[in-house]
């Protein structure tokens, strides 16, 4: 395996995380792909258009990439604001319905704009490091960043109320619990990540056109996410991580690569309906490496 | 357990997923792996809704590596090639890419699709191996820099042919209805070129439909396009949804002439079309009936493996890709033995090898310009024709 395939593998981290920040708080949102692009896109066109974020237009300056991160997050998150409120009123399946539209919506938007490129999108996109090393170090901290954060979320105020209003929401509500308001941090929250992952993505990619945020591509998140487990946030990364990697390392079985792959996605829901990772799981991993002498 | 006990094997476990992970070194810097034979590399669409191409591309880059090595290898030494399915997406292209690069080939072949070459190119380029796009027809491809060239004309230089063609048989044509598939960047880019084709002979398009790639119900698009009373259809889809289109359209009435574009230019439309295929008119980079030792040592390659088919165009020039790859690197192992040459060094040769030769092959003799665009004299028309039963037909060449 090498650099690039890590790389990969890291950005589907990083999208599952996304997908799983909604889910945390019983939210199903398939919208993420939709902010991914918003983001690539945002990259896309500054360090292809604007002088001083392109560089010398083959490598661009590593404060340009941050830039872009933190501008691809911050539209990603507005986008998310100024929706939130209306669509997040709606529940489960609809919520996961209206997520798709708006995700359809963006889609063709981005093939439409005068800006965009069309469906050719924008290419000869200038790297930031000379190597996929780079890169991989550089997201490595990010997704440190972000699980951090998650894992900051099981003891703060917030990570517990979106926990409250997951298992119950009405039962939240009743506690004092404002639900509107954390179902809407935490929709911001996944738009904010999925947009930086974005920015960061283009440039790996060399391109960046509207079938980054596709249906396709909301499924695929999903599937990270079901197939790692929704409890905890190491679910969402081991199944970005290794669903990213299979196709890639079931290269030598040939022809059959793509049957496994499906029949992985299949049997995992089947024999780990909760997902990989659950906290039971945890703990007995915990047990058997001798490193958990607290009792729950 | 507590939180502190969870965050603490949840990192360690991740540490350990990414320390599995590993990682490869370049292998630039050592002498070219020549145990095995010459290695060169192919990335085409296999599966996805671009595999309809890659199966044929498949085809040709089999029967290129056959002539090859029954015609002596590279001096002596077989000459190898290490196929991976790329999917029909971005991604895909990019670590099928990587993948073949760390395996140490001296060349690639492909990807299928220009969208795939827009960002799997710069993967090559950046590391210095020679790329031979053997179906790339957008605009852009050889310019993305000194390793990648194509023996895939621009449909700048065929698409226009067809729209010639279709007013020589029919002088008469005054209403001409455009289709493409606004999500799709060859059809985008090839509509483009059409859409002015028609302009400059004074066929101003009276209606521009657009279509998604995903798409498979057209009606909608052809009721509005029947509207305006169009003479002439011009399409710019893929296989897939092009037949669709093409179905429906004949179903639902329209009898004028129908011209199609480069992403059309398979027999596997037959199955997807069948006798509504009939009488489609399709700009060929490639003729079977050319009449040269090339084409014809072609011809009975494909013919001895298919039973009397005729070769499509992808398949041609897939083959052309690999014989490209192949006499060139016969040129530079007489002149600079391979063995034991820096891998980095040899690909560099090699790319300058590729874009000085003139090469005999089934297209017809080609050249490259100092970028690595094509240079090809020889082109046609062909109109579909289908058998009665609408189960098979060919691609029969107008003069």
């Amino acid at each position: 395996m090498d650099a690039a395939l890590l790389e990969q593998m890291l950005l589907g981290a990083l999208l599952a995380l996304s997908v799983y920040l909604p889910l945390r708080c019983g939210q199903l949102s398939l919208a993420t792909p939709g902010f991914y692009a918003v983001g690539g896109y945002v990259a896309a066109l500054l360090s292809t258009r604007v002088a001083a974020f392109a560089g010398s237009g083959a490598t661009s300056p590593l404060w340009a990439l941050v830039a872009e991160m933190v501008l691809g997050g911050i539209l990603a998150g507005l986008i998310a604001l100024a929706i939130g409120g209306p669509v997040l009123q709606l529940r489960g399946i609809y919520l996961a319905i209206a997520t798709i539209a708006l995700v359809e919506i963006l889609r063709v938007l981005n093939l439409n704009l005068p800006f965009t490129g069309g469906a050719m999108g924008i290419f000869a996109i200038p790297q930031p490091f000379e190597q996929a090393d780079g890169y991989v170090l550089f997201t490595l901290v990010l997704l440190a960043l972000a699980c951090w954060l998650c894992q900051r979320l099981e003891v703060l105020r917030l990570g517990r109320a979106m926990a409250a209003i997951r298992d119950d929401e009405l039962a939240a509500a009743s506690v004092g619990i404002d639900t509107p308001r954390t179902k809407l941090i935490a929709f911001v929250a996944s738009a904010v990540l999925a947009g930086v992952t974005g920015a960061l993505a283009a440039h790996f990619l060399n391109a960046w056109n509207a079938r980054a945020g596709s249906f396709d591509a909301s499924i695929t998140t999903l599937a990270f996410v079901v197939f790692g487990g929704s409890r905890y946030w190491l679910g969402p990364v081991l199944g970005g991580l290794v669903l990213t990697a299979l196709p890639e390392l079931l290269r030598p079985v040939g022809d059959l690569r793509l049957i496994l792959f499906g029949s992985v996605i299949l049997l995992g829901p089947l024999f780990f309906p909760q997902g990989l990772v659950t906290a039971e799981r945890l703990r007995g991993l915990g047990a058997l490496l001798g490193r958990a002498p607290q009792a729950p | 357990m507590s939180v502190g006990g969870l965050q603490r094997v949840g990192t360690g476990l991740l540490t350990l997923t990414l320390l599995l992970a590993g990682c490869a070194s370049d292998p630039g810097d050592q002498p070219v792996a020549l145990a095995g034979g010459v290695p060169v590399g192919a990335v085409l669409a296999l599966t996805g809704n671009a595999n309809v191409y890659g199966q044929d591309q498949k085809v040709g880059l089999e029967l290129a590596l056959q002539q090859r090595n029954t015609s002596g290898g590279i001096n002596g030494r077989p000459l190898t090639l290490a196929l991976e399915d790329s999917g029909s997406d971005e991604p895909g292209a990019n670590a099928a890419f990587t993948l073949q690069i760390n395996r140490g080939v001296l060349a690639l072949v492909g990807p299928t699709l220009s969208q795939q070459a827009f960002s799997a190119d710069p993967i090559a380029q950046r590391r210095g191996v020679p790329v031979v796009a053997p179906s790339n027809t957008a605009d852009g491809i050889p310019e993305i820099g000194f390793f990648i060239s194509r023996v895939s004309a621009s449909s700048a230089v065929i698409a226009p042919m067809a729209i010639a063609q279709a007013l020589k048989m029919q002088p008469g044509l005054k209403r001409a209805a455009v289709f493409y598939a606004q999500d799709d960047a060859y059809s985008t880019a090839e509509t483009t070129i059409f859409q002015a084709s028609l302009k400059e002979k004074g066929l101003e398009p009276v209606t521009v439909q657009r279509t998604q790639l995903n798409d498979q119900d057209f009606q909608n698009q052809i009721s509005a396009a029947l509207r305006e009373k169009p003479d002439l259809i011009v399409v710019s889809l893929q296989a897939v949804d092009g037949g669709n289109l093409i179905r429906q359209l004949r179903e639902l009435g329209y009898r004028g002439l129908i011209v199609a574009g480069n992403g059309m230019n398979t027999p596997n439309i037959y199955p997807i079309c069948q006798k509504y295929c009939d009488g489609l008119l399709i700009a060929q980079a490639y003729s079977p009936e050319l009449d040269t030792p090339a084409n014809a040592a072609f011809l009975k390659a494909f013919k001895a493996a298919k039973g009397g088919a005729i070769p499509p165009q992808l398949t041609a020039q897939a083959y052309t890709a690999l014989q490209v790859i192949g006499e060139a690197l016969v040129r530079l192992d007489k002149r600079q033995p391979l063995a034991g040459a820096p891998l980095a060094a040899a690909r560099k040769q090699l790319m300058q090898e590729i874009l000085a030769g003139t090469y005999a092959t089934p297209l017809g003799e080609i050249r490259f310009t100092p970028e690595g665009e094509v240079i090809q004299s020889q082109f046609s028309v062909a109109q579909v024709r289908m058998d009665p039963g609408g189960r098979s037909g060919r691609f029969a060449l107008l003069k």
